[in-house]
Order: C-alpha cells, then sequence, then structure tokens
C-alpha cells in the first residue's frame, strides 16, 4: 500500500499532500473544518517546487497605525521615508535611527529566512556554524543577542518614543503569554519580519490557501480523523469519523504533535518519557478574536492599540494572574468591505470574558470616527477551540516560545517531523518553522519523507 | 618613563580581585592589590554593624565558590571553614514545607505534600546534577568567540562542539531547554507542589530583574545549583566568621604567595599611553606603574569610569553602554534578642540551623516582580533567610542572634529614587511580611540594618547594586559577557584585563573570573 494520508487543511498538509502526490504517491486529504490561517511568509522554496505563480502578499497600508495620547497617529508604513515622517512627529532620534534599525533586523529577518527555508538546523552542526557565520561578525553577534533577548529591552536600547515601542514590542508577545519584558521575545520580533520587506514587523496574509486548494492530484476528503491506526510500531492507516478504515503507509499529521500522537494514536505505542514532554509542550490561547461589521470605512487599514510597552507588560500581568487584560492589547484589520477583524490580547483560555466584546469596541470605535457597527463576534480562546478546533485556542498549536522554537519546535525529538511510530509524520504551525510561516513545515516534512 | 613596580595591579579587593592575584602572585609575579575601602573583600565581608552583633553584610552564604579554587590555594589551610546548611523551611500559611539534605527525611517531608513529586525528586536532581557536570566545563573555560575566525576561537569553538556532542543528544536536548525555559515553567513539568516549585524556582530570580516565569531563568537555577557538586561541601554552606572570612582566606593565600594588598587605596584613573595600560593612578594624586593592570570593578566602572573614552573604540562603548545592571536585591540584617518562632514550626528546631525561604508560591513571586517591573520594591518580596549565630556562635553575644535577609524585588531604579524613608519602608515591608510567619520577630528585633540596591552601589561600587555585576540574562552570558568578543578577559587597551564576576560565568562569590583571568594572562605572557 504506497497510500498517504494527509491529515488537516492547512498550508502545510497542502503543500505536504502536494509534494508527496508529486512524487508518485496516491495522496489522500482528510480536511476537517479547522480555522485556517491564511497567514504569513511563503518561502521561495515552496513556490518553485509546486511550480506556484500569482502569489499575493499583501501587508496593510500602513501596516500599523497607532492612535497617540497627544492626537493623531503615529503610521508605520512600508515606504521607509513615510514612516520616518510619521516618526519624526514623536522624537527626532527615533527617526534618525529607524533606517538604521530596519537595515539591521531585514538583515537579521534574511538569514531566518535560510534557517527557514530548511528543516531545523543542527546547532552543534558546521554546516550551519558556517551559514550564520556569512552574517558577518556585528550581524552574527546581532542574532545572538538578540534571539533570547525580551523584546522591550531590544527595544529600549534603539528608541525613545513609547507608541513605536508599544507597537514593535507587540510582535514580540502575538499569540504568546509572555510579556515584552519576558526573555526571549526578541526572537519573534525577527520571525514576524521574516519575509517582510524593510520596516514591516507583522505577517502578511497571502492567497496560498486558495492557490493550493486550486491544484489537482490529491483526493479530498472532508471529514473527522477518530484516530490514526498503529499496528506492530507502525501507521496502518486512519479510521474515519463514520468508522471507515483507510489504509496507508504513511500519515502527515498537521492536527498539533499533542492531539496527533496524545489523543489519535492508541496510548502505549509511545514512550512514556516522550508523552510525558509532549504533555508539556504549552499551547496556551491568549488572544479573543471580533469580528465586526461596520457601515462605512473606520478610517484606518490596521489599527494597533498597543501604547506603549508597559502598556503591553501590564495586560500580560492581569493574565499571568488568570484575568483578562483590563486594558487589552488590541490589533483590528479592517477591509474594503468594511470588515473588522481585531485580535484581542491577552485573554486566557477558560476565563470568563463576559464584557470583553462591548468593551473591545469601545476602545476600538473611539478610532473609527462615525462609523456604526451592524454585526459583532467575539470568539474567546474557549469558542476558538469549540469552532475553529484550536486546542486552548492557540491557533499556533504550540507557543513559539525559545524553549518550543528551532530545533526544540516542538521538542527536540520530534523537530525532524519524524515520530517514533514508523509512517507517521508532523507538519503544521506546531512544526519548524511554523507559525506564521505558510507552507513550509509541509514542504520540509514532505522532503524527510521522501528521504531528500 | 618610569620603570613597572609591579607585574601587576589588580584594581578592587573583592573575591574576584584577591583570586586572581594570588594565582599571579603564585606564578612569581609581582602582584600589587589596590582595595578603595579600608578593608578587602568588596561584597563578601563581615561587619560588627551593631556592638557584638557580626554580619556578613552583604554576600551571605557560600556554595558556589569554586573547589579547584578551595584546593589551589588551600584555603582551609588560610582559615576558611564552611558549616553547611542542612534544610531549607518554606514556611505557608496553615504549613510548612522542608527541604532536607538528608535524603530519607527529604523524602518523607515531600511525600507529606504529594507522592508524585516525592517519586519525582530523585529524578529530577539526577537530572540537574548531569545538567550542572555538562555546564561545569564552561565555568572554567575563557569562551571563544563564535564570530571570529581566528585560528584559536575555531579551535575553542570546536571543542565546546565535541564537549556538547559528547553529551549525546539527549542530554544537549535537555541543556538547550534548559537554557532556554523560565525556572516555573521548568519545574512545572516535574513538580506539583506549590511551595516546593516555588522554592526551588526563586533561585532562577536572584540577582536579576526577571520573574519566574521569564525565559532565561531555568539557567540561573542551574547557576545555583552548581555549588551541590564535586562533594568538597555538599548544598549551601556558611563560612565560619561570616563571608568576610572567605576574602580573608584568599586575601591571606595571596598574600602569601607574595602578593601585596593595600587599603585605602581608591584607584582613580588606569595610566594609557600609545595604546597600552602603564599603571594607575589614585585619588590621592600617586601614581603607580605596572605592567599590566587588571579591573575586577565592573564592567561600567572599568571602562567608563577608570579608562578614558578616548582609548576605546566606539561599538565596545556603544556595547558597555548597554550592559543591564539594574540591581534587584536588597539586605536586611536584624539584630535579635531571640530566635524567631515561626506558627507553622514552633520552637527551637533544627529547622532555624538551615535557610527559611519566604516563597510560598510562583504566583507569590511573580506578584513581588510585578511591582518591581513598574519601580516599586515588593509590599511581600520573596526572601532568603539564615541566622548565622546558630552555626557560629561568635556572631553575636551568648543567647542573642544574627539573622541575614536577602530581599527580592528592590528595584535600583524605584520610582523617586532611594531615600531613606523609602529603605526604612523598605524594612518595615521585610519584618512585616515576615511577622505573618514568625509573629515574635518584631518584638525580638533589638537593631535593624537595611541595605538598599543604592546603598550596594555607594559602599561597595557594584553599579546600579546588581549583586552579579551586571544581569545574569541569556543575552548577557558566556561570550557575551560582558560584551560580544571581549568575553576572553582581554580588553581593546592592551595590558588591561577584567577579572570581575562581569564577565564569564558571572557572580556568586564564585570566584571562576578571578581564576580564568588570571589563567588566560599566565597563558598570554
Amino acid at each position: 500500500m504506497n497510500r498517504a494520508i494527509v491529515i488537516g487543511g492547512g498550508a502545510d498538509a497542502l503543500v505536504a499532500a502536494q509534494v508527496l502526490a508529486r512524487s508518485g504517491r496516491e495522496v489522500m486529504m482528510i480536511e476537517s473544518d479547522t480555522g485556517l490561517l491564511d497567514e504569513g511568509w511563503v518561502p521561495p522554496k515552496v513556490l518553485r517546487e509546486l511550480k506556484i505563480e500569482g502569489l499575493e502578499l499583501r501587508w496593510p497600508e500602513p501596516w500599523a497605525s497607532v492612535p497617540l495620547a497627544a492626537g493623531g497617529r503615529l503610521e508605520l508604513s512600508r515606504d521607509m521615508a513615510r514612516s520616518v515622517e510619521s516618526i519624526r512627529r514623536l522624537s527626532e532620534r527615533d527617526a534618525e535611527r529607524w533606517p538604521q534599525f530596519c537595515e539591521r533586523m531585514a538583515r537579521l529577518a534574511r538569514f531566518m529566512e535560510k534557517i527557514y527555508s530548511a528543516a531545523p538546523p543542527n546547532p552543534l552542526d558546521i554546516g550551519f556554524a558556517m551559514q550564520a557565520r556569512r552574517l558577518g561578525r556585528r550581524g552574527l553577534t546581532d542574532l545572538l543577542r538578540i534571539l533570547p533577548m525580551p523584546v522591550a529591552e531590544l527595544l529600549d536600547d534603539w528608541f525613545e518614543s513609547d507608541a513605536l515601542k508599544g507597537a514593535l514590542g507587540a510582535a514580540g508577545v502575538l499569540h504568546l503569554l509572555q510579556g515584552p519584558r519576558s526573555s526571549g521575545t526578541g526572537l519573534r520580533l525577527l520571525h514576524y519580519h521574516v519575509g517582510c520587506p524593510p520596516g514591516v514587523f507583522r505577517a502578511p496574509r497571502s492567497n496560498i490557501l486558495e492557490i493550493l486548494r486550486r491544484m489537482p492530484r490529491v483526493e479530498l476528503e472532508n471529514t473527522e480523523v477518530q484516530r490514526i491506526a498503529v499496528r506492530g510500531g507502525e501507521v496502518a492507516g486512519v479510521v474515519l469519523e463514520d468508522g471507515r478504515e483507510l489504509e496507508a503507509s504513511v500519515v502527515v499529521s498537521s492536527a498539533g504533535p499533542r492531539r496527533s500522537l496524545l489523543e489519535l494514536i492508541e496510548p502505549g505505542w509511545l514512550d512514556p518519557e516522550l508523552a510525558r514532554a509532549l504533555r508539556h509542550v504549552r499551547r496556551r490561547g491568549v488572544a479573543a478574536r471580533l469580528r465586526l461589521q461596520l457601515d462605512r470605512s473606520p478610517g484606518f487599514a490596521a489599527l494597533a492599540l498597543a501604547p506603549s510597552l508597559d502598556y503591553l507588560e501590564r495586560a500580560y500581568d492581569d493574565a499571568k494572574h488568570g484575568r483578562v487584560s483590563r486594558a487589552p492589547y488590541v490589533e483590528a484589520h479592517c477591509d474594503e468591505r468594511h470588515r473588522v477583524e481585531a485580535l484581542v490580547q491577552y485573554v486566557p483560555f477558560g476565563v470568563e470574558s463576559s464584557q470583553l466584546q462591548e468593551k473591545t469596541i469601545a476602545l476600538i470605535s473611539e478610532h473609527w470616527g462615525d462609523a456604526q457597527p451592524q454585526h459583532a463576534e467575539l470568539a474567546a480562546p474557549r469558542e476558538l477551540e469549540q469552532f475553529e478546533g484550536w486546542p486552548e485556542g492557540q491557533p499556533h498549536q504550540a507557543e513559539l516560545a525559545l524553549d518550543q522554537a528551532l530545533w526544540m519546535r516542538p521538542h527536540p525529538e520530534l523537530a525532524q517531523y519524524r515520530t517514533p511510530i514508523r509512517g507517521l509524520w508532523l507538519c503544521g504551525p506546531a512544526m519548524h518553522p511554523g507559525a506564521g510561516v505558510a507552507g513550509a513545515s509541509g514542504l520540509h516534512c514532505a522532503h524527510a519523507i521522501l528521504g531528500r | 618613563m618610569a620603570a613597572a613596580a609591579y607585574d601587576a595591579i589588580i584594581v578592587g579587593g573583592g573575591h574576584n580581585g584577591l583570586v586572581c592575584a594570588a594565582y599571579l602572585a603564585r606564578a612569581g609575579r609581582k602582584v600589587l592589590v589596590l582595595e578603595r575601602r579600608e578593608r578587602i573583600g568588596g561584597a563578601a565581608l563581615t561587619e560588627e554593624v551593631f556592638p557584638g552583633f557580626k554580619f556578613s553584610v552583604f554576600s551571605y552564604v557560600v556554595s558556589l565558590l569554586r573547589p579547584e579554587i578551595i584546593r589551589d590555594l588551600e584555603l582551609p589551610r588560610h582559615g576558611l571553614h564552611i558549616l553547611p546548611l542542612e534544610s531549607t523551611l518554606t514556611p505557608l500559611p496553615n504549613d510548612y514545607l522542608i527541604q532536607w539534605n538528608d535524603h530519607d527525611q527529604n523524602r518523607r517531608e515531600l511525600a507529606r505534600h504529594s507522592l508524585r513529586d516525592a517519586e519525582a525528586y530523585d529524578e529530577f536532581g539526577l537530572m540537574l546534577h548531569q545538567m550542572a557536570r555538562a555546564v561545569k566545563p564552561l565555568l572554567a573555560m575563557a569562551p571563544p568567540d563564535p564570530t571570529s575566525l581566528a585560528f584559536g576561537e575555531l579551535l575553542g569553538m570546536k571543542r565546546l562542539a565535541e564537549h556538547f556532542r559528547a553529551l549525546g543528544a539527549k542530554r544537549f536536548n535537555q541543556l538547550t531547554k534548559l537554557l532556554t525555559m523560565s525556572s516555573a515553567e521548568f519545574l512545572d513539568e516535574w513538580f506539583e507542589t506549590e511551595a516546593l516549585k516555588a522554592t526551588k524556582s526563586a533561585s532562577g530570580i536572584i540577582g536579576t530583574l526577571l520573574g519566574p516565569r521569564s525565559p532565561g531563568t531555568a539557567y540561573v537555577l542551574l547557576h545555583h545549583y552548581m555549588g551541590e557538586l564535586d562533594g568538597v561541601f555538599r548544598a549551601w554552606g556558611f563560612a565560619k566568621g561570616g563571608n568576610g572570612s572567605v576574602s580573608a582566606a584568599i586575601g591571606a593565600a595571596a598574600q602569601a604567595a607574595g602578593a601585596e594588598i593595600r587599603c585605602n587605596a581608591s584607584v582613580q584613573k588606569v595610566l594609557v599611553s600609545y595604546g597600552k595600560a602603564r599603571g594607575v593612578v589614585l585619588e590621592n594624586g600617586e601614581e603607580i606603574r605596572a605592567k599590566l593592570v587588571v579591573s575586577s570593578a565592573d564592567p561600567r566602572r572599568t571602562f567608563l569610569g577608570l579608562v578614558d573614552e578616548k582609548h576605546l573604540p566606539g561599538p565596545f562603548l556603544e556595547s558597555i553602554r548597554r550592559f543591564r545592571f539594574r540591581g534587584s536585591s536588597a539586605k536586611v540584617n536584624l539584630a535579635l534578642g531571640e530566635l524567631p518562632d515561626f506558627t507553622c514550626l514552633p520552637g527551637r528546631g533544627p529547622h532555624l540551623r538551615g535557610a527559611v525561604s519566604i516563597s510560598p508560591s510562583v504566583a507569590y513571586l511573580e506578584r513581588a516582580y510585578d511591582q518591581a517591573k513598574y519601580g516599586e520594591p515588593s509590599s511581600e518580596p520573596y526572601m532568603d533567610i539564615v541566622i548565622p549565630s546558630l552555626l557560629d556562635p561568635e556572631m553575636a553575644p551568648p543567647g542573642k542572634h544574627v539573622m541575614s535577609i536577602f530581599v527580592q524585588y528592590a528595584p535600583y531604579h524605584v520610582n523617586g529614587g532611594w531615600t531613606d524613608a523609602r529603605r526604612e519602608a523598605l524594612g518595615d515591608a521585610v519584618v512585616n511580611t515576615l511577622s505573618q510567619y514568625a509573629p515574635n520577630l518584631k518584638g525580638a528585633i533589638l537593631h535593624r540594618q537595611v541595605v538598599t540596591p543604592a546603598d550596594i552601589e555607594r559602599i561597595v561600587g557594584l553599579t546600579e547594586g546588581n549583586i552579579f555585576q551586571g544581569e545574569l540574562s541569556l543575552q548577557q552570558m558566556f561570550f557575551l559577557r560582558p560584551v560580544p568578543s571581549w568575553a576572553k578577559y582581554r580588553t581593546p587597551v592592551s595590558g588591561l584585563w577584567q577579572c570581575g564576576a562581569g564577565t564569564h560565568p558571572g557572580g556568586g562569590v564564585m570566584g571562576a573570573s578571578g581564576r580564568n583571568a588570571a589563567l588566560q594572562i599566565l597563558g598570554a605572557a
């Protein structure tokens, strides 16, 4: 039986399925109704391999509008000169430093792109060391220093304006139960900069899902997998919701490592130590999602309510002690049809958040002029788990924290996409490079399966 | 130009300066130690603060002092005598947790709280022991510079990679996890008893302005575990005569080897000409020439104080300026008329001879940190307490006692700055919090000394009162300590070296920086 079954419908699963199909395997995708993110940079390697054309990466313009206490907005744009002008109104010094900061970060992001375009590196490997050296002395020093650093310290080193630091610092904590003063958040500023033009620090959206879905060669089945069948330590296929069993010699799961290995396979096949480690893979959802329809344009493409690093840190303090942030960080995007989608952080999983919808609308409405909301719907992490299938409401399946990144993502023994069950492989946001990079883990996983 | 009177001048007579001096003197170098204060010791000092009551005013326990230093310098012969602390008591509102050095006793106590934790404890200890062994060789190493293509550095990196490879994949993975995790999350993976997790994770926050849930603190936890190794003395110990006797022993060893020590000799400047250090100028204008100058002062004092900026390259200065200190700890020293009586464990039991840790839960520590982040001292701080007079009766008059309380967080950058009122308020917060667990304490206090980070800076000269001469955070460790490319104790000024805790491997009365620097200096000559 040379069939491969791919579980899940995200970009990573679709890419894995396509690569396997093109190698001559019969591939079947089992797509459940899991909420998908069309977020993230798509490495050129994915595009080349699948001969994808017409990919559009989209950033709002400006990518962040930050309301200022004194009135007006800080607008961070793809256009360097415009950003500089906007920053200049806050701080002459920051405006002067902005291009240099962007240049230094972009250099590091280009390096991260290389790291993300392959399976996780082995830190002890000489090849990796040589690759890193190409960054040059200052680049390498920057990288080694910034990755483990709190994003707040990095930004304090460079800038003095609270609004600027707040908007940038937010990238350090998106979907993470940490504050900007926690170590390791520096890594995330670079992570969300990967694939971006200099001066943009948010993952793009794209049409990658549409493009992948239009591709032939893969049989699709829209149902739930009940379990992954294992015989003699080797994968045998999957059992569907309706009881049907599909045989396969290869199963690729993008359902997340904890779900795939602890829930979908029968207990007993895993080494207890690995099972314990998997239970400790952290995947705590921290953001609620507000969707609303406005009757007219709110006058922003991307509104970031994170007025300072302290504001973010205080928002985290609440969450750390198990409460919804009294003053949450909000990032709201509006499309051309005046639909607003806002991320509201921090909202810990399972915590009472009844007033949150009104509160968030009140927060944003201060900045949308005369627009009127017509329909609004807030989903806290618990609802996101229920309706989108994100465990604990965390879309990344494994938090992108320092100890769950690179060759430790989601756990060192699983980082190479392989599992101890022969024939069972992992891809998806929980796998390197994961969360916010589309298709790459699917590609690396498929390559590992094919022994490339 | 006058001929050099000494081979090396050591700036600062703290334990690292003295260790460095001792090693250089033993190798036959003519060494002069210059100490600003009236006595040696730096932050390892015993002082009779109140008549009859002696205190280790600043650092107060020993454990991390490298065993090779104790052996090489024959410190016991020079008067070092370490008395073990046998337990750590964590009082709780209605209960207590006590960790014993004695294995069986410890297991029984843990099992009272959680059978699972008692089971996990041995495995945890073994794992930490393995991790500590994996890191130990790094402590005695001058960190190679991964950004350099020089042959020696490449060789160093290769050796380092080989060391890690030899650990095997599993241990290497554990080690990288330990380096990148928060102490609280790391402990969450092992234990369920809140007080156990909190007390253990507290050693991950010492000397940093980070909370137990911030990544990187697991390494600091390991750093503090390093002392429980080597079998020289297990666990934490107390130096007979206070921590001043640690400095005194090292000083005596240095003198016995021929080093000269001058107190009341405050160095004002390092003399530099033609890019080379030639000696120092004292505050009274006296010039002393030497072939080498080794500074045990912290990086900021050394490079932004003692050396004229024009001798240092711009990027180096920039890195020194952003090196973070952010002192976060204070000391409260109490002279007591009677012993504290803990509600949870009344009477004068063996528990008083060990440490007492006020760390009932991780959330408690995080709340203490929350206040400090925004510039307020914790109203209910984390405390690590010892009663030295129970171990060494000479520390206090008969029947009376001294209590040493390490307090965190007391941020150096407190809102409005440190004032007398602020200092006393901190003392009150400490006494009030502790009185919740030992109600007789207030009435037992005869004298109280409160040492804030600002006091530590003023008295000992540690910038921002940071007890490690700079935060021990991931981005300030190993080859990044204190500055990338300058982690091998050298400086951009030829003939000027650094040997303080601001260099690898950092603080904690380890002495490793002083020893490593001396070995580098001797190797270079």
